[in-house]
């Protein structure tokens, strides 16, 4: 198979949607045949995975087994690694993000990104954190800003704490506050689906507990995708779990299957802590 | 590496098996009292009492396996049906002195003018039941488990037999009222192996089966 290599511009009528895609996909996302590759080495291997709409979809695995790379090909990230390859499709709402005429600045418009650490724009005060995107994007002005700071803030269960502080720093609350700031960010520019990169790993319990109230309840609005090392965790919040090792999927099912009745004997042994 | 689960449900799978056998000897002692005319009940009524207080040991070592490990999958199918199974066995104990105090308070199978030849197959039956039940959990096997539904129909079939006869017996005595208890807590005993059977299976398979 002849591996695409980045930027890709494919004209090839074969990577163009079909029909029958467009009726496969009642799900949000759907990787189809999905590989990646850092230089040589071969990371996610045919990874066919649907993540359902208004659901959370945890992904878990050991330590690189490639659910970050997985999620970073969801909203063309993948692509910005130097020397990063990719084949296969992911369909948004049964539309390829990798077909030629789609531009990877809106997907990740369209699939929002939260990372593992809270990153936060150091030199920005917590109001401009959440409308940094808007106003790079010219989207919202003056009031309209206003409004849509603090209904961010509010989704994501932050506007009560900060919202006599807006101007102060957004790296002066605490880590879990950070946090929810930047999944304030993220949601102010309205995404479809918003993507977590273990989310709560810099984090103690109170503010993870926080954070897992404000993704059962951010699927409402939103189709969310957890990356987790922590197996209660996906099972508290998730809905659909996906378990990966060495770069395939094992096992996708109900998070409750998946944590009561494991059909692959590598995910009992993962999950019930006997490797990994 | 053992994980630190292991040692834990090692511990419970012990006291389990412990509770299972103190059960099985229990209703062993009673059912052959009964039907030897001999009064065993504060001997029956120390072992029930015994595995009452192992039930809630098993009760709070599951619990504590569940609060320090959140176990999942396998590991949590086991805590979660050995607990219902300790209830169980709980219930053979309870059962059992039911038998031998009837007996002491209405006398035994040896004292009745006519004995029917329903009651001794009862109780083989449910004896039978009873050491299966226990093999099974010790083996984790689930199709010997799941043989004791056949045997839970013939029992069923034995007591509304035998329910038959002592309903048409003309002389409502003692020894009527006697079997008619002991017979009901045989029946009793009957369905709680068979819901043992289900956790094992259950254990073993994950599959959630009815052997009633």
């Amino acid at each position: 198979m002849k591996i695409p290599i980045w930027p890709r511009k494919s004209t090839d009528k074969a990577e163009e949607q079909t029909v029958e895609e467009a009726v496969l996909t009642s799900e949000k996302m759907q990787s189809i045949n999905l590989n990646a590759w850092f230089s040589d080495k071969h990371v996610l291997k045919n990874i066919t995975l649907p993540v359902k709409a208004n659901s959370v979809t945890a992904i878990i695995g050991p330590s690189g087994c490639g659910k970050s790379t997985l999620i970073r090909c969801f909203n063309r990230m993948h692509e910005l690694v130097p020397n990063s390859k990719m084949s296969g499709k992911v369909l948004l709402d049964g539309k390829n993000i990798y077909a030629s005429d789609v531009d990877p600045v809106l997907i990740r418009r369209r699939v929002g990104m939260v990372f593992q650490k809270p990153n936060p724009f150091p030199t920005m005060s917590i109001y401009n954190n959440v409308a940094a995107g808007l106003k790079l994007t010219g989207a919202k002005k003056g009031r309209n800003l206003d409004e849509v700071v603090e209904r961010s803030l509010k989704q994501a269960t932050l506007w009560d704490e900060v919202k006599g502080d807006l101007k102060k720093s957004g790296t002066s609350i605490s880590g879990g506050q950070q946090q929810r700031l930047c999944i304030a960010r993220a949601i102010s520019l309205k995404p479809e689906v918003i993507l977590m990169d273990e989310p709560c790993s810099a984090l103690d319990p109170i503010a993870t507990a926080k954070i897992e109230e404000l993704i059962v309840s951010l699927k409402r609005d939103y189709t969310v995708v957890i990356v987790t090392h922590n197996m209660q965790q996906a099972a508290r919040v998730s809905d659909f779990t996906a378990f990966l090792y060495l770069g395939e999927l094992m096992e996708y099912d109900g998070t409750d299957s998946i944590f009561e009745d494991p059909k692959n004997e590598l995910t009992e042994k993962y999950i019930t802590g006997k490797f990994g | 590496m053992a994980r630190l689960l292991d040692r834990g449900l090692e511990q419970l799978t012990v006291m389990v098996y412990k509770s299972g056998e103190i059960a099985k000897n229990a209703i062993n002692l009673s059912i052959s009292a009964f039907m030897n005319s001999k009064d065993v009940m504060d001997d029956v009524h120390d072992l029930s009492d015994v595995i009452s207080s192992m039930t809630l040991e098993i009760e709070n070592k599951a619990f504590e396996l569940i609060v320090k490990y959140q176990p999942v999958a396998s590991d949590l199918r086991i805590i979660n049906s050995y607990m219902k199974i300790a209830y169980d066995f709980e219930r053979y104990g309870r059962y059992a002195w039911d038998i031998s105090f009837t007996h002491k308070k209405l006398g035994g199978l040896g004292e009745c003018a006519v004995a029917s030849d329903l009651m001794p197959k009862l109780v083989e039956k449910v004896s039978e039941m009873v050491s299966k039940s226990v093999k099974a959990l010790r083996e984790h096997d689930a199709e010997l488990a799941k043989t004791l539904a056949d045997t839970e129909n013939e029992v069923d079939e034995l007591y509304f037999s035998y329910l038959n006869q002592l309903s048409t017996a003309r002389a409502q005595n003692k020894c009527v009222m006697c079997n008619l208890l002991v017979s009901r807590c045989l029946e009793r005993i009957a369905d709680h192996t068979t819901y043992v059977g289900e956790a094992i299976v259950y254990i073993a398979t994950s599959e959630k089966i009815s052997l009633r």
